[in-house]
């Protein structure tokens, strides 16, 4: 009798072990639910119209500096002898009015942005300030090497610790929101500033996109970007811009780069 | 037993394997309560100021508003903007208020204070090198304190996590710098703030609101790095050892409206048009650039002045008195206290001895001033004083004296061994408080027709008078000439309190009461010698608290910025007058323009008007 209560117990013992397993998987039982698709699963909401609000760089941002001013930007020897040979006639006879309008160089232009969701894996950024779209897909990168905007791949971003906890309940609070993670190269060189401060094809650019809620009923975004670029700067270039929401496309007027 | 030990592994290895199979973190607690940080901010920080370097690090240019939503008054403020303000004493230390010194170069510690028994997380301490600016955010759910509290130049802030961000929210700010070129943000601002960390990238955004100065609120964000180790510097020592003999007491550097000699450096200098800086919240958003062409120089120029024709603004200020029929207790420091809820505000100072009371409010709530002062003192009240005889000061004066007893009189030689000598209010001490005012309070009650039991009947004729008293030593200082022509400083010199009466209040410009007295020569005096008689405990604030007539608990710094508005509107009323202007001409001109949102008012008993032809008329008679 003993040995048949200690045999039944094991048997259950193996049909729990093999139950939850299967239910882990996600094959046990009723089918499972589908895994979230980075649109259905998305930790925070950007999409909508937004503006910004240059608030920050204000003249180098809202007028076109003059040659060799670019106080703040750690650029290197190489980064400001190629500063200092910007030629606006040359772009624009070169057909490249849109140096400026590159990744890392066309958030910070006074725009407004355009988010959408392309499919359920990309997220498309237009800007009406020189017609630009970027592609933000969460796995395999959809665009060309070499264009403006580069290549992009995007994820979705929340402060984990390196290794999960093996104890239930003693891994810390979890965090329930998140941002927008976005690391683009293989951009085609272009200009940080619209005097021509420039950044290299190797650069990488990181953007981390936040979204914040304040009383009042107003949101924004704020983009948080490290440029990496050891061919003209000494150090990572940090910004963050800020785009304020809009509940519809007021404003919305797409027009051409311009060089100057 | 060993099979069953079997068992208990097997199952917790189930359970093991649902977790690792599921990739799913284990439940957990609230993200948003107050004990579970979604981001951890200690350690040090170091700003990169990649942005606004050139302002942030060597310093802004004169006249740069670009970029901020800046109101008329906001303009106008920064406009009439001496940089060389900074050398009078009292600005000297002047601190940094949160979202400048969020913004400001120098490097930053940050750490957490945990309950030792609980480990709930109680405040984040936020240490800048600069200024050695000492913010705490508080975690633990308490509430902001009430309008009438003091401001700082940190605020008062309180945080939650929300998401992946620590959110800040911060009221009671001073009055300070969005921008070093003089750039303001009011006393009224509140700033939201989001703290949000990417690994050893951690961005802080500021939102300012402020009814005073913007039309919008006024988006900053600030980026810092993780420093591995101690920057090591983080004392910023500061008095105000900076002399300038010879300079005037009542002057104070500014700008005339129109004459700012550097308002055109800036769009010269870079060669952008006038008006680039200088239309506020235009100025943020795309398109900017290409409507500036629509702008004339001449209107341009306009913007470097008041705007003609327009009525004066009004304060954009919230209410700091309370208004629900109660008397709110405020503990200043020493057993000294302010009661605030029945007009003027209230001090009392309490001890061994009866109670010392300030002021008595304008009669409508003085059964429970009795109650609260009761409740404050175990000996009823034994001396009154008045600031000046304006009714919302003396209004309480006979039912809080007929509440009390001045028990130094009993037994003394003029009760026992002269007894004809007292007379009057003095003859029977033990059936009320002793009521202390200039001489002048008494003569403006008795033309008043003020009842005899609220008339003060011990008063004093010279500049000063003297009473130790609940272990403090308290001094009434003669003001001449201020609002009125009896007012006096009262002075806490161990509690370090000054009683300013409506010389100073931070709810309305000052009440120059011409016809009994008063006069904006006196008033800017009065306002000097409590400068004279402060001084702060850290970087321009704290110290000696200054009790305004109306408003909020004050220290040095907000009586400095009044008295700068008081002086910089008498300094353009009196040129105006030096021109030949009439008193419509001055106040055609908006002479207050700057200050309205924050003081003015075209309705009630003291009207922005009102104030304006009090100055004028002062001046035309020399006071």
């Amino acid at each position: 009798m003993k040995a048949a209560g200690i045999r039944a117990a094991l048997a259950a013992a193996a049909v729990t072990v093999a139950l939850a397993i299967l239910s882990a998987q996600g094959r046990g039982g009723a089918p499972a639910a589908p895994a979230p698709t980075p649109k259905t699963g998305a930790l925070i909401d950007i999409t909508g119209y937004w503006v910004s609000l240059v608030t920050e760089d204000w003249r180098y941002r809202q007028f076109t500096p003059p040659k060799g001013d670019y106080v703040s930007i750690p650029l290197n020897a190489a980064g400001r002898k190629a500063a200092d040979a910007w030629d606006p006639a040359r772009d624009e006879a070169a057909g490249e009015q849109c140096k400026a309008y590159g990744a890392a160089g066309v958030i910070r232009m006074p725009t407004r942005l355009h988010v959408t969701w392309q499919d359920d894996t990309t997220l498309k950024l237009d800007t009406d300030a020189g017609t630009q779209t970027r592609l933000f897909p969460f796995g395999q990168p959809q665009a060309a090497a070499g264009s403006w905007q580069g290549v992009s791949v995007a994820s979705w971003d929340q402060p984990r610790p390196i290794f999960a906890s093996p104890i239930p309940n003693r891994g810390g609070p979890t965090v329930k929101g998140g941002s927008l993670k976005v690391v683009t190269t293989n951009m085609k060189p272009g200009y940080l500033r619209k005097n021509g401060v420039p950044y290299s094809a190797g650069a990488v650019l990181t953007e981390y996109f936040d979204r914040f809620d304040i009383p009042g009923g107003d949101s924004f975004i704020v983009v948080t970007a490290e440029l990496v670029d050891p061919e003209y700067l000494t150090t990572p270039y940090w910004t963050s811009t800020h785009f304020k929401r809009q509940n519809d496309a007021t404003g919305w007027r797409p027009t051409p780069c311009a060089a100057r | 037993m060993k099979n069953l030990r079997a068992l208990l592994c097997v199952c917790v290895a189930a359970a093991g394997a649902s977790l690792l199979a599921q990739g799913q973190p284990a439940p957990a607690p609230d993200a948003d309560a107050p004990s579970g940080p979604a981001i951890d901010l200690s350690g040090y920080w170091t700003p990169t100021m990649h942005e606004d370097g050139m302002e942030r690090g060597p310093g802004s240019e004169l006249a740069d508003y670009g970029g901020f939503a800046l109101n008329e008054a906001g303009r106008l403020w920064a406009l009439s903007y001496d940089p060389s303000r900074v050398t009078l004493r009292n600005h000297q230390c002047d601190a940094y208020v949160t979202p400048y010194q969020m913004r400001a170069t120098g490097n930053f510690r940050a750490w957490e204070e945990r309950d030792p028994h609980t480990q709930r997380l109680v405040a984040i301490h936020w240490w800048a090198q600069v200024t050695e600016g000492h913010r705490i955010i508080w975690m633990d759910g308490r509430p902001h304190p009430p309008a009438w509290a003091p401001h700082t130049f940190r605020g008062f802030s309180t945080g939650k996590f929300v998401g992946n961000a620590l959110v800040v929210s911060t009221t009671h700010l001073k009055q300070g710098w969005l921008r070093r070129n003089g750039t303001p943000e009011s006393d009224q601002a509140d700033v939201t703030e989001f703290f949000v960390r990417h690994a050893d990238h951690l961005t802080n955004t500021t939102v300012v609101t402020d009814p005073v100065f913007l039309t919008e609120p006024q988006l900053r964000s600030n980026d810092y790095y993780r420093a591995p180790v101690d920057h090591g510097t983080w004392l910023y020592a500061c008095d105000d050892s900076e002399q300038i003999v010879g300079r005037a007491p009542d002057a104070v550097p500014h700008y005339p409206f129109g004459k700012q000699p550097y308002a055109r450096e800036y769009s010269q200098k870079y060669m952008l048009p006038l008006a680039s800086t200088l239309t506020g919240a235009a100025s943020m958003y795309p398109g900017f650039a290409d409507t500036l062409g629509n702008t004339s120089d001449a209107a341009a120029a306009a913007l470097l002045q008041p705007a003609a024709g327009r009525p004066n603004e009004t304060s954009k200020a919230i209410d700091p008195e309370p208004r629900d029929g109660e008397i709110h207790v405020f503990p200043i420091r020493e057993h000294v206290y302010m009661l605030a809820g029945d007009g003027g505000n209230i001090v009392v100072q309490t001890g061994d001895q009866g109670a010392f009371v300030v002021d008595t409010g304008q009669g409508k709530l003085s059964d429970k001033i009795i109650a609260a002062i009761n409740g404050l003192s175990e000996r009823p009240i034994q001396f009154i004083a008045n600031t000046s005889f304006r009714s919302d000061h003396t209004g309480g004066n006979a039912r809080l004296s007929a509440a009390g007893m001045d028990p130094s009189l009993p037994g003394s030689f003029f009760v026992n061994s002269a007894p004809r000598a007292v007379t009057g209010f003095f003859s029977d001490p033990l059936r009320h408080a002793t009521m202390i005012a200039h001489n002048n309070v008494l003569t403006r009650m008795q033309d008043n027709n003020a009842p005899l039991e609220a008339q003060p009947a011990d008063t004093y004729l010279e500049e000063h008078r003297r009473k130790f008293h609940n272990g403090d030593t308290i001094e009434l200082f003669y003001e001449p000439n201020a609002i009125t022509d009896g007012d006096s400083l009262v002075v806490f010199r161990r509690a370090d309190v000054i009683v300013a009466g409506d010389i100073f209040t931070t709810t309305q410009y000052p009440v120059i009461d011409l016809k009994n007295g008063g006069s904006v020569a006196g008033e800017i005096k009065a306002l000097n010698d409590i400068l004279n008689r402060t001084n702060y405990e850290h970087e321009g604030e704290g110290g000696t608290y200054v009790v305004p007539g109306h408003g909020f608990l004050g220290d040095e710094h907000e009586v400095v910025e009044y008295r700068d508005m008081v002086v910089i509107v008498r300094d353009r009323v009196k040129a105006m007058i030096d021109a030949g202007a009439t008193l419509a001409q001055v106040n055609a001109a908006r002479v207050t323009a700057d200050y309205d949102t924050r003081y003015g008012s075209n309705t009630g008993p003291w009207t922005t008007e009102m104030f304006v032809d009090a100055v004028y008329r002062s001046l035309k008679t020399g006071k």
